[in-house]
């Protein structure tokens, strides 16, 4: 019985105007934020060949990573190049463009697609499920059928989730196809098995929304009361409470600014080379203070950070957007640990070839070769450890959650 | 007539949920948003006063010519508009290594985002049904039935919800700005009250814009059902996407050359390629000071060259004749390469200008750009700031590099001739320091008017389409 209402479901779908318009709204995002952030990777493929250290040289850079067309997070900043020297650790700023309109909307990736927009969607496939049928009477004649409200909702759930997956899979795979013809894109097994992680996760992420449609739908009597309830509880979970909650965060947090950091650093450097030269003494002695007091001021922010992020995903998860984006993005490895990560390497870099570096400077050798920096990616496995399973988890439990209470709601909805 | 019509809109708007629903999600956000960064801004005032203070320190112990051009650099102070409106000020440094991602991930929610995202969301909310709504529920027909022109209805349901949303926003950015005005720290300016003046103006512009795209769907559409799906679409497309999409692009049709293969081209030209063409010059200029002196041709060492530039005076005019060929030669190399480096500069300068300005002409597109453009400019917090912050500090540099560095290294010069001015600890605390002072509201309302044109002109054009659609809306 739930395989015809499924197929019914489906049916009536595919004849809507509904369909029509989110069937176009989805291929058209898709395909268009694929290609562009696929031209976006291949500039900064081109400009990593140009800058990509010479054997010997001892600069701490990382090729980009081809699942950033997919999850950009922070991909900019992990592909800056981080070149060591006396004093420590000095960056180059990775690709940087004088365009400033980029600096005013966040880049249209694909996790942006489905985080904002594809959400959009699956709750209009929602939305209208129990209480439109009910206004159009047909509610009454599914009921006096043989069959229970058990089955109805989940027919019903199953046939829209059908509806909204098979389609947004089949953009996905047929986009990602595409962009396997381009030779600089080159998967390997582990990246497509990424992936096929994030594709799992936003298709957990959609079903969330589309419970969620279903509940609101099972709770009001008319659909255009549960469309009202449904747009704003959107707006709140996609964007206010992610971007709100890090600002929160930051009142019971003080991190120092970025801002704070380099004046800083820029003072210590100076005084030191300043006291170097005024006492022609020592001035590798003064190149490790300059070294040493910023590894302090790092450390220090690092552990301040850390809190202020740990704070702002706890209050974040409040919202599935903002949990889905830090998992998704995790996986693909842009996210904030793994930048946080990789900062950590570069220091432990730095740290292991400074010495060699200050003796041949001072013994007025330039051409030093050092040992070369490798990054590896954390593994999937240490991922879900540190954060991106408990998102997941917490996805799932959103999603039962509020397919229970759908239940409840629909059990004791007044079907007249 | 038209005044029973938009009390009935009014009243129907008043009364119903979405309004409710709207009126409290607005005020709560407003309101705790001006609450969380009116917090924030007065961390920034201590922060900056801090930084001030180390700087100030600094300068009295180990301040040296020699780049202190790294420590004194100018920086902007927190204004009070930050309390409402962040801008392009979030702090984002991708030349420092401990950058700050978290912005970048979530970008933090100000008075820009609640109306950009929010009131659209509520206008079409108000009006999806406008016309379909009332043709399903029949009382279209009646109010046809008596003597009432359309044109009259459709600017009537226009003005309603325009005041159904008006209402709201006036009444939360009033609580906002109590919380605000009330901080003791927050100096709130008449400056300020005018810019923000203006920014409800373009706010009340942006949510009549969104009013009109509903009420002109909702006269397409037979059904407030596909009329909604019909508004959401458009919305999607123009307030998530386009403003997204437009610097890539404009990227793509204007394409730039990155930044970095630049730089690399350009050190090439200025180290490698210099050095080539000097020495080529340098052998040429003083093949010619050879045949005029032939006495260089002979190999001496280098204490001979000495001994002979001292006693023989013909030898040292050759060999002063020798050097100036070199030193030209080199110039010559350099000001040839530089050039051309420069070139190349320019080129990727106005490169990046042409692809900027496409992007934000095609932004622009999209209401919701226009009036981030609009309220960052309208409150210094945007591009024309960030022009105007460049103008201010370049002034500054004039003052400091160039009439109190002169003068400082003059000064130290008379005392020891043979004083190393540039590694020397000076005391710099009377150096001119940088002052921030906001730009007139006169440029900033300047840089604001195409946008406001853009929202205006989108008002007009759904406005007629809207009537036009009407006068043709099959009632039955």
């Amino acid at each position: 019985m739930t395989g015809t209402i499924v197929r019914k479901e489906i049916l009536a779908n595919l004849v809507s105007y509904k369909f029509f318009i989110v069937l176009l709204l989805m291929a058209l995002l898709v395909a268009t934020s694929l290609f562009i952030m696929h031209r976006d990777f291949s500039g900064r493929m081109a400009d990593y060949q140009l800058i990509r250290p010479e054997p010997g040289e001892p600069i701490a850079l990382v090729p980009p990573n081809p699942l950033s067309i997919f999850a950009k997070g922070l991909e900019n900043a992990m592909t800056r190049s981080f070149e060591i020297g006396v004093t420590g650790i000095e960056v180059r700023a990775g690709q940087s463009s004088g365009n400033v309109v980029y600096a005013f909307f966040p880049a249209p990736d694909f996790l942006y697609v489905v985080r904002v927009v594809l959400s959009l969607v699956a709750l209009l496939f929602g939305f209208d499920q129990i209480s439109r049928e009910r206004e159009q009477g047909t509610l009454k004649l599914l009921l006096s059928g043989p069959v229970s409200r058990a089955q109805v909702l989940l027919g019903k759930w199953l046939g829209n989730f059908l509806s909204l997956a098979v389609p947004f899979l089949l953009v996905t795979l047929l986009g990602t196809a595409v962009l396997l013809f381009d030779p600089d894109v080159r998967f390997t097994a582990g990246q497509i098995g990424r992936l096929g992680l994030i594709l799992a996760l936003a298709l957990l992420y959609l079903a969330f929304f589309l419970s969620l449609g279903m509940l609101v739908s099972a709770l009001t009597r008319r659909a255009a009361t549960s469309v009202i309830v449904l747009l704003f509880v959107w707006a709140l979970l996609v964007f206010v409470l992610p971007n709100l909650g890090t600002l929160v965060a930051r009142q019971f947090v003080s991190v120092p600014s970025v801002r704070a950091l380099s004046e800083k650093r820029e003072q210590t450097w100076t005084r030191e080379v300043l006291l170097g030269i005024s006492r022609e003494g020592d001035l590798a002695g003064h190149w490790r203070t300059i070294g040493l007091e910023n590894d302090r001021m790092e450390e220090d922010y690092r552990l301040r950070f850390e809190r202020l992020v740990r704070l702002s995903r706890t209050i974040n998860r409040l919202s599935p957007a903002a949990g889905f984006l830090d998992a998704a993005t995790g996986i693909a490895g842009t996210g904030i640990d793994e930048e946080s990560r990789l900062k950590t390497e570069v220091v432990r870099y730095k740290n292991a070839i400074i010495d060699p570096i200050i003796a041949d400077r001072i013994a007025g050798r330039r051409d030093g070769r050092y040992q070369a920096f490798v990054y590896r990616y954390r593994p999937v496995s240490e991922v879900f450890a540190a954060g991106a399973l408990f998102d997941t988890a917490w996805l799932a439990v959103f999603n039962v959650l509020v397919f229970a209470l759908a239940y409840a709601g629909f059990v004791r909805y007044d079907v007249r | 007539m038209g005044k029973t019509l938009i009390a009935k809109e009014m009243r129907a708007h008043l009364l119903s949920f979405r309004f409710l629903a709207s009126f409290i999600i607005l005020f709560v956000l407003v309101v705790l948003t001006a609450i969380v960064l009116t917090g924030d801004y007065v961390r920034k005032l201590d922060e900056y006063s801090g930084r001030q203070a180390e700087i100030d320190r600094y300068l009295r112990s180990y301040a040296h010519f020699n780049r202190i051009q790294n420590v004194l650099q100018p920086a902007q102070p927190p204004i009070p508009f930050l309390a409402l409106i962040r801008g392009l000020t979030a702090d984002v440094n991708m030349e420092a290594f401990d950058d700050d991602p978290l912005p970048v991930m979530f970008p933090l929610i100000d008075l820009t985002f609640v109306v950009a995202i929010l009131m659209s969301l509520i206008a079409l909310i108000l009006t999806y049904d406008a016309v379909s709504g009332e043709k399903e529920e029949g009382t279209l027909k009646l109010m046809l039935a008596n003597g009432v022109p359309r044109s009259k209805i459709i600017l009537a349901k226009a003005a309603g919800a325009g005041l159904a949303l008006v209402g709201p926003l006036l009444v939360s950015l009033a609580a906002g700005m109590l919380v605000i005005i009330l901080h003791p720290r927050v100096g709130w300016t008449g400056l300020d009250w005018g810019a923000l003046g203006l920014i409800v103006a373009g706010a009340v512009l942006y949510g009549g814009v969104f009013c009109l795209v509903g009420i002109f769907v909702s006269s397409v559409h037979h059904s407030s059902g596909s009329s909604i799906m019909t508004s959401l679409f458009v919305w999607t497309l123009l307030v998530l996407v386009v403003p997204n999409l437009s610097p890539y692009v404009a990227s793509f049709l204007s394409p730039a050359p990155s930044r970095i293969k630049i730089a690399r081209e350009t050190a090439r030209l200025t180290d490698v390629d210099r050095d080539d063409l000097g020495g080529k010059l340098q052998a040429e200029y003083q093949g010619q000071v050879l045949k005029d002196y032939p006495v260089l041709a002979e190999r001496l060492s280098e204490a001979e060259v000495k001994r002979r530039v001292a006693e023989d005076p013909d030898y040292r005019k050759a060999y002063e004749a020798n050097r100036a060929a070199s030193e030209r030669a080199w110039a010559e190399a350099n000001r040839i390469q530089g050039d051309k480096a420069g070139l190349l500069r320019a080129d990727l300068a106005r490169k990046e200008e042409a692809q900027t300005d496409l992007a934000r002409a095609i932004s622009m597109v999209s209401p919701l750009a226009d009036f981030a453009y609009l309220a960052t400019d309208l409150s210094s917090t945007g591009t024309r700031n960030q022009a105007h912050f460049g103008r201010l500090a370049r002034l500054w540099g004039q003052a400091f590099y160039r009439d109190y560095r002169t003068k400082k290294i003059e000064e130290l010069r008379a005392k020891d001739p043979t004083a190393d001015a540039w590694n020397t600890a000076v005391d710099m605390s009377d150096a001119p320091r940088f002052r921030y002072a906001e730009e007139g509201l006169g440029g900033r309302v300047q840089a604001a008017l195409p946008p406001f044109a853009v929202l205006l002109g989108y008002g007009v054009i759904l406005f007629a389409a809207a009537y036009v659609s009407f006068i043709r809306y099959d009632v039955r």
